[in-house]
């Protein structure tokens, strides 16, 4: 048993509790905060491969010891092989997303404790109770285990919002908690579907049942349930309809809880889009609707973000939009497509990062973030601004950077599997984010300065910049090495595609 | 008579219809709330008619009983765990969104969501 | 009054006053979403040729006509994303519907 396994997700639980109860006192918490938080990259780095059953045993195949005492009608057939307890498997690409999301959560809370005047303990909690979560869902492999923790994470969302004292911040959360509860349920739904149709809740368990013809696999409920998953997947991720709330959601948080709420969209959408192709790639139709769905969420990002006035909402809708790209990945099906849209997610989750916090230190220096209202930074702080340009160059998909690798396979990906109009639009919204990047850019840092623009602080604080080099170094390492991160996503990719399980 | 299993999962879907109908068009915010509490509902309670088994006997192993003849007559028990993990969610994300609008109504005066939550 | 002058008074009518000047920075803007929309929409509408040809055609037809006759489609398409609950709950809805719609029997004919 990897002990290990489990622990990723029960450290931060724990982290966070300790932290919460240490609220107000503000020494002590800001040297705990970091040293806590310098365990969330570490633990994935130090865990085995293998598979953890939580609260329950192996399969009764691979456990002779239990199956002596039970009747032969258990032992016989096909419930020998099924998985009792909640699974949690990991493996080298659920090693890397783990690693990336500890990554981001060490660098938000460590921007975190200096940006804020007073660092707060429950803000603390709610991004470690929130990167738990999302471990858990990248680790398991039981969909009912996936979506209790799900609903955690939304709840640290909106925990996240809610402690940012912006304007218009609880309003925004009760939208976000209002369309949430309208679209858990319905995922709900469908996991109950699932069940009644195939008996499991785990993920290899109805792969099973559907392969090997123990239920039918047009049956009609077993489509409803993908329906109802594929909606509550919609949710989850921040694709059209939900890309607004998304959007206003990232506005509304400080940056740093910014640069963790877009992690948790980006491995919700891979966690819950990798299970829906495990279940249900069968179904030509669920990739023709991924598709759509991926090149709606791009035009609709893109085309918004162009228009925006104010620079969090901005990069809020160009991380929807960047979350097409991803999904182009998945939907094509193929191993090459699927390693590229994985390798852009985690390109996409650290660029995203990089510019929420980058672009945050405006928010901090001068408290405004409307672009009508802002300028001439440049020359106070040229050090962020190269940062923030480079950042912006990554997402853009300059060479030789992260995202460059990632989009340029996923054109090559398309290509290959006989859509180059996806190609082109990619390359042509592409284009169009560069152009939208550099307009934030020269409106905050280009031109003159308005007199009216008041510098509230100074100084910005050098956990800042550190996180700024931390993320830009991973990005130009991932680029540079793009065939080091693929490697460890091949064996998932190559497993989702052969329709294996 | 209808069978227990389909008349549940008639009034789950009735309740989820009817909630998803007072969240979209009824104005006072307690409203809206009190309609996502029934959709909520209704998903627990198809949940939970998936486990129905007809004559099926409570999942608690006794001593006495024989192995086999358990297995074949008790009623499903997964789906008794999972509603319970998921009323507890519910519960949770309702306190949450009444403790929002306790802020809210504080902030506005008022309770209606066209004033507040429109723009 | 050349080209220019007779876009930023186009879209000056249709925004209305309640957006503060109408600068250079906002009239690009606008001109860059609506052709990347329109560009990438038709791009996307000619992946319809693995189904039909002669479909393809005529839906790339079709919409860059509709597209051409109501031309300022960013602003409208913009106003109707906002912020409000009870638009954001119409477009769920309406998407619930289609993916459930179009899950349940879509599949029986592809």
């Amino acid at each position: 048993m990897n002990l290990l396994i489990p622990l990723m997700v029960i450290v931060p639980i724990l982290c966070a509790l300790f932290l919460n109860l240490l609220h107000k006192k503000d020494r002590a918490i800001k040297t705990v905060t970091i040293i806590l938080a310098l365990a969330l990259p570490a633990l994935p780095l130090l865990a085995n491969y293998g598979l953890h059953y939580f609260g329950g045993y192996e399969p009764l195949l691979q456990n002779p010891t239990l199956a002596n005492n039970l009747p032969s009608f258990i032992t016989g057939g096909a419930l020998a092989t099924f998985h009792p307890a909640i699974t949690y498997s990991f493996q080298s690409a659920q090693q890397l997303f783990v690693f990336i999301l500890g990554l981001v959560g060490l660098l938000a809370l460590f921007t975190s404790v200096y940006e804020t005047r007073r660092p707060s303990g429950v803000y603390a909690y709610m991004l470690f109770m929130g990167v738990a979560a999302m471990t858990a869902i990248i680790l398991t492999d039981d969909i009912f285990n996936l979506y209790v923790f799900f609903e955690i994470a939304a709840l640290a969302t909106v925990g996240i919002v809610l402690v940012s004292n912006i304007k218009g911040n609880y309003e925004t959360a009760l939208k976000y908690m209002i369309l949430g509860s309208v679209a858990s349920p319905l995922l709900l739904l469908g996991i109950a579907l699932l069940l009644g149709v195939t008996g499991n809740v785990n993920v290899t368990d109805i792969i099973y049942s559907i392969k090997t013809g123990a239920v039918d696999p047009q049956n009609p409920v077993l489509l409803l349930a993908c329906g109802l998953i594929v909606f509550g997947w919609l949710y989850g991720s921040g694709l059209p309809p939900f890309h607004t709330i998304k959007s206003a959601i990232y506005s509304k948080a400080l940056p740093s809880g910014s640069a963790m709420i877009q992690a948790f969209s980006v491995f919700t959408f891979i966690a819950l889009g990798i299970i829906i192709l495990r279940i249900f790639s069968y179904l030509p139709f669920s990739q023709w609707v991924i598709l759509g769905v991926s090149l709606l969420a791009m035009i609709l990002g893109i085309t918004m973000a162009i228009l925006q006035t104010d620079i969090k909402r901005m990069i809020g809708f160009l991380a929807v939009g960047e979350l097409g790209y991803i999904g182009i990945g998945l939907g094509l099906g193929t191993t090459f497509g699927i390693t590229a849209g994985l390798f852009q997610a985690v390109n996409e989750v650290i660029i995203t990062a990089l510019l929420f916090i980058g672009f945050g230190v405006v928010v901090y220096q001068t408290g405004i973030s409307n672009t009508r209202k802002l300028g001439g930074l440049m020359v106070r702080n040229p050090w962020v601004a190269l940062l923030v340009l480079l950042g912006g160059f990554a997402m853009a998909g300059v060479p030789p950077l992260n995202a460059f690798q990632s989009k340029l396979m996923l054109i090559q990906a398309s290509i290959d599997a006989g859509f180059p109009e996806l190609g082109i639009i990619m390359i042509l919204l592409s284009i169009v984010t560069f152009m939208t990047f550099m307009k934030a850019f020269h409106t905050v840092y280009l031109r003159p300065k308005p007199a009216d623009l008041e510098i509230k602080t100074e100084t910005i604080p050098k956990a800042t910049v550190i996180s700024l080099v931390v993320l830009l170094v991973v990005c130009i390492i991932f680029g540079l090495f793009p065939q080091y991160v693929t490697s460890y996503l091949q064996p998932l990719a190559t497993s989702l595609a052969g329709g294996v399980v | 008579m209808i069978d227990v299993q389909l008349g549940s999962l008639f009034t789950a879907v009735a309740l989820i219809v009817i909630g998803i109908f007072a969240t979209a068009f009824l104005d006072n915010l307690i409203k809206k709330i009190i309609g996502l509490a029934f959709i909520g509902d209704g998903a627990n309670l198809f949940l939970i008619a998936m486990g129905y088994k007809p004559g099926g006997i409570v999942y608690i192993y006794l001593p006495g009983m024989a192995a086999d003849w358990f297995a074949q007559n008790a009623a499903y028990p997964l789906p008794f765990a999972l509603v319970l993990t998921s009323i507890v969610i519910g519960a949770s994300t309702m306190a949450v969104m009444l403790g929002i609008i306790i802020v809210l109504y504080k902030k506005h005066g008022s309770l209606s969501a066209s004033k507040i939550l429109g723009e | 009054m050349n080209l220019y002058d007779m876009i930023v008074k186009k879209i000056k009518d249709i925004q209305g006053a309640d957006d503060g000047p109408v600068t250079n920075l906002s009239t690009t803007s606008m001109l860059t979403a609506e052709i990347t929309l329109i560009a990438s929409v038709l791009v996307a509408l000619i992946m319809l040729r693995q189904v039909s040809t002669v479909l393809m055609i005529v839906a790339v037809l079709v919409v860059l006509v509709v597209f051409l006759t109501s031309m300022p489609i960013m602003s409208r398409l913009k106003k109707e994303q906002n912020d409000s609950l009870s638009s954001m709950m119409f477009y769920v809805i309406i998407a619930m519907t289609v993916v459930i719609a179009l899950f349940y029997w879509g599949n029986l004919n592809v």
